[in-house]
């Protein structure tokens, strides 16, 4: 319970006034002299235990009733929760509100956002005049000083977003406000859903952060309303994988769509596909709460590139329904062989052969350096790992989106390229040689076709390998667990590592069935740095991204690329964003886990579906108020005269003698 | 009639008027007085009044001419016929001036209604030939008047009773066994008190009294606020008699105290009726005259009472 007026409990001594009112009152009664006092002695004497027990009710409901006042007076604040009890408002309130696109879930008629701006702004009406307001939104993490809590809902900073939230983060720039404004005593207003990928409770930040506001000299609270309340039926929708292939004379776009719901029942979902404005209708058979969906669109003989987007039917949350996608023009796909052995390198050559047909270059490794990557796509690297120079050339062309894949040199090399070495060369012992029994087909470059048909790994013959040493992300694996093909992320693009070679004295990769799609596949996917267009993240642009004149593509209205989600056109440059796909994660932080973030600071839990009056804190002088007038009503009938009929019930009647008896 | 109206003119105790209805009246003991000379009332010893009482045997040195002679003739023996001696009384007035009497509203204190009372009764007494005497009984204060049967001995009873003044604790206990103990004679003792004190000491002198073969009677003046104890808010309660005072909300003792007090004035009036007592409680706004009257009345032979 806190007080908007808590100057006014200095009067709470005056709860003893009763008392002393009554001791003087003792002291000025009227004196009454007495003759038959041996009866009123007799009868103190018997009724003195009820008449005490009387008066220290009368006494106390007395008390209780300038104590209630005081208190009514004082104008206390409570919002269902206890143990706040008689502390003086605070001197700064910093609302965090989260803004994430989960927080955009309809339960009810408002969303959850609304639903706690709607108690953040009742609650923090009542501390205009006392405290000092500061909003900390999860979009932008820049505090903003408001005047008013009624104005809360018509801030720009609580408007909804397509962006997810960091919770730790939220707190970070409240701490560093309260070290730079120098705040006193302060209150932190915590209104989230609880989402775990917003709150993170894993993340190291939390400690340091907590410790930090514990390490305050100033008392800090905080204050959490959890709008966890259960959402109506709701699905989301986003891409998974998107590439443009070509097919002939004619390309195509294959995405791979990942759909979430909060509903078991099989269902069919409308899919609405929006292609450079057109837009045409597709059905997904779901059932279970998840499904990954592939996808593709024939783009015909266009060559140019283009924007659209994958949408669901409007439900609870209407953020989480639509996924932008851009892909670029149809470009020609380059590779370039490095090699010093010629077996295996006329392979690679073939197997890494464009669209023209024609061989990939090969180059020696002397020569690399002179080589112009401008336009490749894939680099084939068969030799020891590149080092100096050369090794930066090869990381700065992974790192622009291309894609390298390294092969073994057949011989010892002591180099590490990205933390990954080769091993000694070995030779199988039998005649089966190694084995890949298990291989990521899902995604990669040795995925199914798009029949759903596996590539022959499992029937290719390998004799020999070179193994790679250091952490590495494995694609395929022989059966003794040595790694085949190892994939590493470098900036924008990929590196691959290849433990064999397509060399009849190595092994049948040279027959081609799985050397073939697994370059071209590369060859695919290093074309993504040809393109100037990119898919972003909302939230995660950086601030040089934010600074060019980006203008909405999809939408007539204007939109704001930091916060909501959409095609957005800045000269040639296009540019997708989409919500992070951790908005559709539905893990939450329950409250008990959430309290204990916060450490051995003071946390009041509201949990959203538990408010009853719709108030996350509000004035409770009613309270008070008739609680005044309870004490008054009591005292007052304890105050009452004994009637006089109940008096002589237990005597007997008796005759007195009236004065007009005798007048005659 | 001058002499009753100078009297009565001489002293603030007494109204002509009442006076007047009242002489009519005659106050006569309920049980054989010893008086010195003639009068009304009824005498232990035989005597030469008109009213017959036995026959007894003749014994010589009788008077031969209270002989019945019609009964010698009948029954040839001599009986001697025997009438009622007549005689005056003497009447003790007892009269409480302890502090408790003090207590009265507007209309007076008790011990106004007292003087008035005794006053009167005395005056009434006295013009029937009775001797009246006073015992004025307080705290540190004892007046005590002879009884006489002179009108010019009621100068002096009603100045005794004017000067009375109510003050200390009560002595009534004490100036009655006194009185018991002096009075020899049979006499009529007229206890007018409000009897606050305690009721076994009290009802000891009754019986002390009786004991002595007195006529006695009780007048018991109560307020009518001693009666009903109405007040409607805390009031502090001083001792009329003492330092002791009481602060308490009245309402909240009401019933214990009036269940005390009639408990008391059951008692007492058991006693009373147990030790042959006439006993009369009188509130203090009733007329006096009226409890006189109704005094006289009823202890008029016939009356059943």
């Amino acid at each position: 319970m806190t007080f908007l007026q808590p100057m006014v409990l200095f009067g709470l001594p005056l709860i003893l006034a009763p008392v002393i009112i009554h001791l003087l009152n003792r002291m000025r009664h009227r004196p009454k002299p007495w003759a038959a006092m041996q009866f009123l002695v007799s009868a103190t004497r018997n009724s003195v235990s009820h008449a005490r027990l009387r008066q220290f009710l009368i006494l106390l409901c007395r008390v209780l009733v300038v104590a209630t006042l005081i208190l009514f007076v004082a104008r206390p604040l409570a919002g269902g929760w206890l143990g706040w009890a008689f502390s003086p408002a605070p001197g700064t309130i910093l609302i965090l509100l989260d803004r994430s696109a989960s927080m955009e879930t309809r339960a009810g008629a408002t969303t959850k956002r609304q639903q706690a701006i709607q108690l953040l702004a009742q609650a923090a009406r009542e501390y205009e005049e006392t405290s000092h307001l500061v909003l900390i939104d999860s979009a932008t993490r820049a505090p903003q000083e408001i005047t008013r809590g009624s104005s809360l809902n018509q801030l720009p900073l609580t408007q909804p977003t397509d962006t997810a939230a960091d919770i730790p983060a939220m707190l970070r720039t409240a701490f560093d406000w309260l070290i730079e404004n120098r705040a006193g005593t302060a209150e932190i207003w915590l209104a989230s859903d609880g989402q775990r990928s917003n709150w993170l409770p894993e993340d190291s930040r939390w400690k340091d952060i907590i410790a930090r506001l514990s390490g305050l000299s100033q008392s800090v609270r905080v204050r959490l309303l959890a709008m966890n309340q259960p959402s109506e039926a709701n699905a989301s929708i986003s891409i998974k994988e998107m590439l443009r292939r070509p097919r002939g004379d004619k390309s195509e776009l294959q995405f791979v769509l990942d759909f979430q719901r909060n509903r078991n029942s099989a269902a069919s979902i409308p899919v609405t596909l929006t292609l450079n404005g057109e837009r045409s209708e597709s059905e997904v058979a779901m059932e279970g709460q998840s499904l990954r969906w592939r996808h593709t669109i024939d783009l015909g003989a266009r060559r140019e590139g283009g924007w659209g987007s994958f949408s669901l039917p409007a439900d609870a949350n209407e953020r989480d329904n639509t996924a932008y996608f851009i892909y670029g023009a149809d470009m020609p796909l380059l590779a370039t062989v490095v090699s010093g052995d010629a077996a295996p390198a006329r392979c690679l050559e073939f197997a890494a052969a464009g669209r023209n047909g024609r061989p990939a270059p090969l180059i020696s490794p002397g020569a690399f350096a002179e080589t112009d990557l401008q336009s490749q796509s894939l680099l084939v690297w068969q030799a020891p790992f590149p080092t100096g120079a050369v090794a930066d050339q090869v990381q700065t062309f992974a790192a622009s989106g291309g894609v390298v894949i390294f092969f073994p040199p057949g011989q010892p090399d002591a180099g590490r390229f990205n933390g990954i070495g080769w091993g000694v060369v070995e030779q199988a012992g039998t005649v089966e040689g190694f084995q890949i029994l298990r291989w990521a087909e899902d995604e990669g470059p040795l995925a199914k076709s798009d029949e759903r048909i596996s590539l022959p790994l499992g029937q290719t013959e390998f004799q020999r390998r070179q193994p790679l040493t250091g952490h590495k992300d494995i694609l395929a694996s022989f059966e003794d667990g040595t790694a085949f093909l190892v994939r590493q992320s470098l900036g924008k693009g990929e590196i691959y590592f290849c433990s064999s070679l397509p060399d009849p004295a190595w092994s049948s990769l040279g027959d081609g069935p799985v050397l073939v799609p697994m370059l071209q596949r590369l060859l695919q996917a290093g074309a993504r740095r040809m393109q100037q267009v990119s898919s972003a993240t909302c939230g995660e642009l950086s601030l040089t991204e934010q600074s060019l004149p980006w203008v909405s593509v999809d939408s007539v209205g204007t939109k704001d690329i930091r916060t909501q989600a959409g095609v957005y056109r800045a000269g040639n440059r296009f540019l997708a964003v989409n919500r992070s796909p951790a908005e559709d994660d539905p893990d939450l932080v329950e409250a008990d886990e959430a309290r204990k973030l916060f450490g051995n600071l003071p946390v009041q839990t509201l949990q959203e579906r538990h408010i009853e009056t719709g108030q996350l804190q509000g004035e409770i002088w009613r309270f008070f108020l008739f609680a005044m007038l309870l004490f008054l009503i009591v005292e007052g009938i304890l105050i009452l005269p004994a009637r006089p009929t109940a008096l002589r019930a237990g005597l007997p009647q008796r005759k007195i003698p009236q004065p007009e008896e005798h007048a005659a | 009639m001058a002499e009753k109206k100078a009297v009565a003119e001489g002293t603030q105790l007494l109204d002509s008027a009442v006076l007047n209805r009242l002489m009519h009246l005659t106050l006569l003991a309920r049980s054989p007085m010893e008086g010195t000379v003639s009068g009304l009332h009824k005498s232990p010893h035989r005597g030469s009044s008109v009213e017959f009482a036995e026959y007894r045997n003749y014994v010589p040195g009788d008077d031969i001419r209270r002989l019945d002679w019609r009964v010698f003739a009948r029954t040839d023996r001599f009986y001697m016929k025997e009438y009622e001696a007549e005689t005056n009384l003497r009447c003790h007035f007892v009269l409480d001036c302890s502090g408790s009497m003090r207590f009265g509203g507007a209309a007076g204190t008790k011990l106004d209604y007292a003087r008035r009372l005794a006053a009167t009764v005395a005056y009434i007494l006295v013009h029937q030939g009775d001797a009246v005497g006073l015992v004025c009984s307080g705290g540190k204060t004892f007046a005590e008047v002879p009884p006489r049967r002179n009108p010019a001995h009621l100068k002096l009873i009603f100045e005794t009773l004017e000067k009375a003044q109510p003050r200390g604790p009560t002595g009534l206990v004490a100036a009655l066994h006194d009185l018991a103990e002096k009075a020899r004679r049979r006499a009529l003792v007229i206890v007018v008190s409000d009897f606050f004190c305690g009721l076994e000491p009290l009802l000891n002198c009754f019986q002390h009294l009786r004991f002595q073969k007195h006529d006695l009677a009780l007048f018991h003046l109560l307020d009518r606020a001693e009666m009903n104890f109405q007040f409607d808010r805390p009031v502090r309660f001083v001792d009329l008699e003492s330092s002791l005072n009481i602060v308490t909300e009245p309402s909240s003792i009401r019933d214990e105290y009036l269940q005390q007090l009639h408990t008391f004035l059951d008692q007492l009036r058991e006693g009373c009726h147990e030790f042959g007592a006439d006993y009369r409680q009188v509130i203090t706004d009733q007329s006096y005259e009226r409890v006189v009257a109704d005094f006289l009345v009823e202890r008029a032979p016939g009356t059943g009472k």
